[in-house]
């Protein structure tokens, strides 16, 4: 686009620079009539979101079998106050899913939100009830994001984005002290249930409150470009695990993060099968993002799972029971975790792409120890208050790979959102 | 001799008398443009390319400079559109951070990401150019200002002094009476006119004249316009503690 406006612009600022200084440019007065004839309204702030996304989608199967489905979700949010210090914040979404006839329906309901919160003092707060609490800085995998582990009750799409909005809240009672320039937050969230409840409108308390948790976080502000975020996490049963967030600015265009836990655990394998092989594991997750002045938005990351199969335990898993193979993927992917030791994750963002208000990303996974990768494509165009998107998504590799073992080739959704 | 010695001196300490001191005059344009105490307002943007609206946003601002250096911390939430409504940005300098309630996620950005929405322009009204930039008198103009009226202006001419800014050199026509910016035009590190403003209909907001409307050409696309309102200006109290990325989760305005 900019390409071919450069000529235009070598003229105006040739004109620009020619023009006496005193007088305003046609430009210049065709952009104050504009001005002058702008009816603008001002918006006032609202304590609530809701918007309602319909989709239309389907897969070709690597049996050469092609499935379709459709599918609506309405998503609400309010944050409002209920006294000067107290807020009431809920948040919540529902998926009606079809495939193939309007019977053959299935809803999931999502809490994510519902909690009051009080603001003890300009500097302390104490929040209780279901909290949907997300941490870490990177983008396509977070090692120290522990509250992630299966609080996904319904996939709608595999842009890590969509699976950290919307996933269930684990109840807690968490409170949090700021100071100027860093701030402490403790959270405790019990242990209600023992097993998962999938019923559509369930609260499904085991998934997320499963065990007795802990965690607490600090952070400071050490400079203009550099904060780092330390934590400190427990679990019923399991050692504390350490965590570490760090953000900075490399230049004003590029921003680099680095995010890392680690602790005495299990591996990954030894949670899905069973066994004790408990071991100091560290996780990692470090890359960058570079934007250019054209709206494109580059990140590169590197992610490192000590507690997933290394090369040779990962074939030794494909060649082996097929019962076990499926337990160890189905564990990983309740984690939200890396299967294996070494992964890519490369996404790019072009902002106003080719023509304004038209959103182009693109996505790709790729496992570092068996090669399998998964693209993803993305065309969005936004109208003020509605979207219209086109996902496609592909996966390749070899059979019992990562990606080349799940039973799609291809998928490809049509999308339209309207906000309220 | 002597006389012809007089002369001079008194002519040369009447030049000096009457040329402003550069940074002082810049200081003095911040000062218009930013009250002294920690504020609030509401910015409605309207973009225009080709003479047609195509975007429409309103951003509210709270704003107060930093006890050490006088630099403006900014919170701005998002209000309109709805697709972006409740997200904020925190401004400090070039600490910038993003805050979507959707994911509950605080994420840093760089400032070519934050030229990437609305909010390049929405903030520009909490900037203290005279902590940035190393004023220079480039002489005195007539300008046409943003009402059409033939203005005396000095012209400034500011150099960057830190290196991480977004603009390299800025020009900028001051009203020599009432220190009022007229104009401003920004350019890139390449010398590339980035964008042209204009700050028009001055109106008493907390006890002085500010602009109450900027206008702003983009430089590459001149049919690019965006139109920026300020309104419902006051002051209001915002602690050191809250500018700070982990509470933006609970930043809730009244």
């Amino acid at each position: 686009m900019h390409t071919l406006h450069k000529p235009l612009a070598v003229l105006l600022l040739g004109l620009g620079a020619l023009a006496p200084a005193g007088h305003a440019l046609a430009g210049d007065e065709d952009a104050l009539n504009l001005a002058d004839n702008t009816q603008a309204s001002t918006e006032q702030a609202r304590d609530w979101r809701l918007l309602i996304e319909g989709a239309i989608g389907g897969s070709d199967q690597r049996d050469g079998t092609q499935t379709r489905s459709q599918r609506v979700s309405a998503s609400v949010e309010l944050d409002t106050r209920l006294a000067p210090d107290w807020r009431l914040v809920l948040s919540d979404r529902v998926d009606q899913r079809w495939s193939g006839t309007l019977q053959d329906g299935d809803a999931i309901n999502t809490l994510r939100d519902a909690y009051v919160s009080w603001q003890a003092s300009p500097t302390r707060a104490l929040d209780v009830g279901r909290i949907n609490t997300r941490y870490g800085v990177a983008m396509g995998y977070n090692p120290t994001d522990w509250f992630a582990a299966g609080a996904v009750r319904s996939r709608v799409s595999e842009d890590p984005g969509s699976l950290r909005d919307n996933r269930q809240g684990s109840v807690m009672l968490r409170g949090q002290q700021l100071w100027d320039g860093g701030a402490a937050t403790l959270l405790y969230s019990p242990k209600l249930a023992d097993h998962r409840e999938d019923g559509s409108f369930n609260p499904d308390w085991g998934r997320t409150n499963g065990q007795d948790r802990a965690l607490l976080s600090v952070s400071t502000r050490l400079s203009d470009s550099l904060s780092p975020e330390w934590l400190l996490y427990h679990q019923a049963g399991g050692a504390p695990q350490l965590g570490l967030n760090l953000s900075w600015l490399a230049n004003p265009a590029t921003v680099a993060y680095l995010e890392w836990s680690g602790g005495r655990q299990r591996s990954q394998l030894a949670q899905a099968l069973g066994g004790d092989d408990t071991a100091f594991r560290q996780r990692l997750a470090i890359g960058a993002t570079y934007t250019t002045d054209f709206k494109l938005s580059t990140t590169v990351e590197y992610d490192y799972n000590g507690a997933g199969l290394d090369d040779d335990g990962w074939q030794a898993l494909q060649a082996g029971n097929p019962g076990r193979y499926w337990a160890y993927r189905g564990t990983v992917s309740d984690l939200q975790a890396l299967p294996t030791r070494h992964a890519w994750f490369i996404r790019a963002a072009w902002q106003d792409a080719l023509i304004n208000h038209l959103d182009l990303t693109g996505m790709l996974r790729i496992n570092g120890d068996d090669h399998s990768r998964m693209s993803w494509l993305e065309a969005r165009y936004h109208w003020d208050k509605t979207d219209v998107a086109l996902q496609w998504q592909h996966y390749g590799g070899n059979s019992g790979s990562e990606y080349g073992a799940l039973p799609q080739r291809q998928l490809w959704q049509v999308l339209l959102t309207r906000y309220f | 001799m002597l006389k012809t010695l007089l002369i001079s001196t008194l002519l040369l300490a009447g030049m000096a008398h009457a040329a402003p001191d550069a940074q002082q005059l810049l200081a003095a344009t911040d000062a218009i443009r930013n009250p002294d105490k920690p504020f609030a307002l509401t910015t409605t943007l309207t973009e225009y390319r080709n003479g047609k609206q195509t975007d429409s946003s309103t951003l509210a601002v709270y704003s107060k400079a930093d006890k050490v250096g006088g630099e403006f911390r900014s919170l701005i939430r998002f209000v309109a559109p709805a697709r972006d409504a409740g997200k904020l940005m925190l401004k400090s300098g070039n600490d910038l951070w993003f805050y979507d309630p959707a994911n509950k996620a605080s994420i840093r950005i760089s400032p070519q990401q934050r030229l990437l929405g609305q909010a390049a322009n929405g903030d520009v009204v909490t900037v203290n150019l005279a902590k940035d930039y190393k004023a220079e008198l480039g002489g005195e103009e007539d300008v046409q200002d943003g009402e059409r009226k033939n203005r005396h202006a000095y012209k400034l001419v500011l150099a960057a002094v830190a290196p991480d800014v977004t603009y390299h050199k800025i020009e900028m026509w001051v009203d020599g009476a009432s220190s009022q910016p007229i104009k401003s035009k920004f350019y890139a590190d390449s010398g590339r006119l980035l964008k042209t403003a204009y700050y028009r209909h001055y109106e008493n907001r907390l006890g002085v004249l500010r602009p109450t409307e900027t206008v702003i050409i983009d430089g590459l696309d001149p049919n690019w316009v965006t139109v920026m309102r300020f309104a419902d200006y006051g002051w209001r109290d915002i602690a050191d503690s809250w500018l700070q990325k982990d509470y933006l989760p609970r930043f809730k305005p009244e």
